[in-house]
């Protein structure tokens, strides 16, 4: 394969032009990646205008030095800068001028040095940095060119495709830095941006210009699982989120620091970059007239945005539904413990209202899930038979339309909601749920709360009991002794699935000793545990 | 003059089924490592998923070039005054848009029909065998594409796997993504529908998701062509076509494999399912 050892200005300029062209065409994917609150509602379109303005200038660079094309384009960039993600994008091409100051060409080291510098200031512009964003992947991707140097590498493109395949990975992990990014199941969009630029401009540099044309970037997917939404997070509080506010400040003898420490406490998500005669400011605020007005006694304003950030809420919620399958109906689960919350949650439950054996959730609180929930066609699973009437009287208090498929078990609640079928309308579904629930058995072990006579068994207080399909009929010394009690006396023959969700009680090792029990026991069996976190029920057991 | 049919290598049209019908089957590229493997022609399929399962660096795929479009249709235009393409759909891959530009840089002259099918896969192969079948008895291409068309509602397709690991990975997972992330040991059944990746049904064992090809099949009132194909899993795949036997003739079944460029996005464990009839 080609190498490159040493990279002109007019190179630079060109392969940040392709990757602008690249970027622009993946804007509208990174435009839905977008999660509120996270600032800016159309990350993509922001990240691609700015590079635009970054591009133009880099075209009336006074020369072609690679320090002279880096520096239009910061200029570039700090004058066309859209969006707190436009702000921090320009902070890069900053750290990269700098980086670049006084080159002629660059080579590998350069690169890496300048990247490193790019990362640092993209940081140093934002007041509060959080990880989880481009700034994380800048740095992740900065330091994977700085680890090609350092490994005595000096070919340009095998430095790039170290850099952008660093930058996939950080991608990819944002989810776990940032936790509205798994509530909502998507990556960073700022990130993804950043790597998006990245990789276009190594494509340049291997030549691909014809297939960029035909092709278009991936957005990266991450394998965190998507975690359903609590009624708390997701009920519509009257919270305002304010107004989005930014402009570009000329003046003389500027000072952004210290323009940064005044604005410090008027709201949030602020940045302020710039030098001593232009300064960009984006922040989040209440009450953005006192903003204007500090501004205005500093210099002129120009490019003043201030939009409504409750409006962009109100256009991602409609974003979310179009994400979603072509289905309008969501399923609401009753359920008690994280680990199960999470089940539910990544199998397409759009809600879960907390509760079950003990903790019986009132009308009202399934009522408020319902009415918080994005969607005028409901299918509730109450989980547990004391629950079902419960369920049932929702119908008459909403003017949604409202199915029960009156699950008594965890397991048939998951065998309910894996039959849902994302083609089929509400009833056809609240139908084919029911039919499922035949497929599965259900047994749950807990402990006596007192001593009693039942079903001709003698059970003393606190002593393991067990439940099949919500009768008591098993009780032992030990839980493994009534499960298997309990596994006996079903015919396993026909049985492919079994999956035991462990409880908040439940001891690893009996948990592991259990499903090395059964799978010894019946080898043609699938076997998975999984921990449900649940009270009461140290296991509960699907017999599928 | 026959009207030759071209299509592209996602259709895992066997080079068998391409000699015995006439069909011309333009490789998609799959880029392992940093190298190019033109589909089916660098690399045979067996040794794909023999990379795939014991390489860490996941595989991309590519379009062919214009060029190699106009290349086989100035190629076929010795031989033929019309041309009937058909591709893998446009939400999928951009192969379909290679193709339209191939006609552009063609040097000789010939009638070029372009469909982009929405689909891929065998679901893709069954409409260029259908065309290829009709163009062998006479007809025309504007009757070619008429019936491709006209065919492209009455193909279904449902593929089943053990893993959305790689599915995942190459980031083609379209409206599957509610799928995505289940905590549970899930064999999802994925389709086509509109055009993109659409999740059809989760079961929670192999066998009973091959079940579901199986009523998949079935449920149809009325099959013209069935076929089935799989990456390496060629006993379990005996045994399902021979349970197919029942409800279409053995023989007349179409058996191919899922060819690299879907194997990269759906792994070594896929059997897929494509049919051409009436519900």
């Amino acid at each position: 394969m080609s190498q490159m050892n040493s990279v002109a200005g007019q190179d630079l300029r060109d392969m940040f032009s392709a990757a602008t062209s690249w970027l622009e065409k993946s804007s509208a994917d990174i435009d839905a990646l977008n999660v509120f609150p996270v600032p800016d509602g159309d990350t993509g379109t922001n990240m691609m205008l700015t590079m635009r303005s970054t591009m133009d200038e880099a075209y009336r660079a006074p020369d072609h030095s690679a320090a002279g094309v880096a520096h239009a384009m910061a200029r570039g960039a700090l004058m066309g800068a859209r969006g707190n993600s436009g702000v921090i994008l320009s902070q890069i091409w900053r750290g990269l001028a700098q980086g670049l100051e006084d080159k002629e060409t660059f080579n590998a080291a350069d690169l890496a040095a300048a990247l490193q510098q790019s990362a640092q200031i993209a940081y140093k512009g934002v007041c509060n940095p959080v990880e989880g964003t481009m700034l994380t992947v800048m740095r992740d991707a900065a330091a994977a060119a700085q680890a090609q140097v350092d490994a005595g590498n000096e070919d340009v493109i095998a430095l790039m495709e170290a850099t952008v395949d660093a930058a996939a990975e950080s991608v990819a992990n944002t989810p776990k830095l940032l936790k509205v990014l798994l509530d909502a199941g998507v990556v960073d969009a700022g990130g993804q941006g950043v790597y998006t630029i990245l990789e276009g401009a190594l494509r340049y540099l291997r030549g691909e210009t014809e297939l960029m044309r035909l092709r278009k970037p991936q957005i990266i997917v991450s394998d965190i699982p998507h975690v359903v939404s609590q009624p708390q997070s997701i009920a519509i509080d009257e919270v305002p989120y304010g107004y989005c506010t930014e402009f570009l400040l000329k003046g003389e003898k500027l000072e952004p620091d210290i323009i940064k420490k005044r604005l410090l406490k008027k709201g949030e998500s602020l940045i302020v970059v710039g030098d001593d005669s232009a300064v960009r400011i984006h922040i989040h605020t209440l009450t953005p007239g006192n903003i204007l007005q500090l501004a205005a006694k500093l210099g002129t304003m120009h490019q003043v945005s201030i939009r409504n950030m409750d409006e962009q809420h109100q256009d991602f919620l409609e974003m979310q539904k179009e994400r979603m399958p072509t289905t309008d109906t969501a399923v609401i689960a009753v359920v008690a413990g994280d680990g199960l919350t999470d089940v539910f949650g990544s199998l397409g439950a759009a809600a879960v209202v907390p509760g079950g054996q003990t903790m019986n959730p009132s009308t009202k609180d399934i009522l408020q899930v319902v009415e918080a929930t994005f969607s005028d066609k409901i299918i509730i699973l109450p989980n547990n038979k004391n629950i079902i009437a419960t369920a049932n009287q929702v119908q008459s208090l909403t003017e949604k339309k409202i199915m029960v498929v009156p699950t008594k078990t965890i397991p048939q609640g998951v065998v309910a909601i894996l039959s849902f079928d994302y083609e089929a309308e509400i009833n056809a579904n609240a139908e084919i749920m029911e039919k499922a629930l035949s497929s599965v058995k259900t047994i749950e072990i807990t402990r006596s709360v007192r001593a009693t006579k039942i079903n001709g068994l003698k059970i003393k207080r606190k002593q393991p009991i067990g439940l099949l399909d919500g009768e008591l009929i098993a009780v032992g010394d030990t839980n493994l002794d009534v499960i298997n009690q309990l596994l006996s006396r079903l015919g396993l023959e026909k049985v492919e699935v079994i999956t035991i969700y462990f409880g908040e009680d439940a001891e690893e090792d009996e948990t592991e000793q259990i499903s090395a029990g059964i799978m010894e026991k019946y080898p043609h069996l699938q076997v998975e545990s999984i921990r449900g976190g649940q009270p009461h029920y140290s296991y509960i057991i699907s017999i599928e | 003059m026959v009207v030759k049919v071209v299509t592209d290598s996602v259709s895992d049209i066997s080079h068998a089924m391409a000699d015995e019908l006439g069909v011309t089957v333009v490789p998609l590229n799959v880029v392992f490592n940093g190298y190019t493997y033109r589909d089916g022609v660098d690399m045979t399929t067996d040794e794909f998923y023999e990379k795939l399962e014991h390489e860490e660096i996941h595989p991309t795929t590519s379009t062919p070039a214009p060029q190699v479009f106009s290349e086989v249709y100035d190629r076929l235009a010795d031989e033929t005054d019309g041309i009937l393409v058909i591709t893998i759909g446009s939400k999928l891959s951009a192969t379909g848009e290679s193709a339209f530009k191939g006609i552009e840089v063609m040097k000789k002259k010939c009638r070029v029909a372009v469909v982009v099918s929405e689909l891929a896969m065998m679901a893709e192969g069954l409409l260029a065998i259908a065309a290829a079948k009709a163009a062998r008895d006479g007809a025309g291409l504007d009757e070619l594409v008429k019936l491709t068309n006209d065919n492209i509602p009455r193909v279904g397709l449902r593929i089943v796997f053990d893993t959305l690991e790689y599915l995942h990975r190459g980031g083609r997972i379209g409206k599957a993504q509610a799928l995505m992330g289940s905590m549970l040991g899930i064999n999802p059944v994925l389709g086509i529908k509109d055009g993109e990746v659409f999740p059809f049904g989760r079961e929670r064992s192999r066998a009973r998701a091959i079940d579901h090809l199986y009523e998949f099949v079935a449920g149809y009132s009325r099959i013209d062509e069935l076929a089935v194909e799989d990456a390496t899993t060629p006993d379990e795949t005996g045994a399902f076509v021979k349970r197919l036997g029942a409800v279409f003739p053995r023989e007349r079944i179409y058996l191919s494999k899922v060819s690299p460029v879907i194997g990269t996005n759906v792994g070594p464990s896929a059997i897929g399912v494509a049919v051409l009839g009436d519900k």
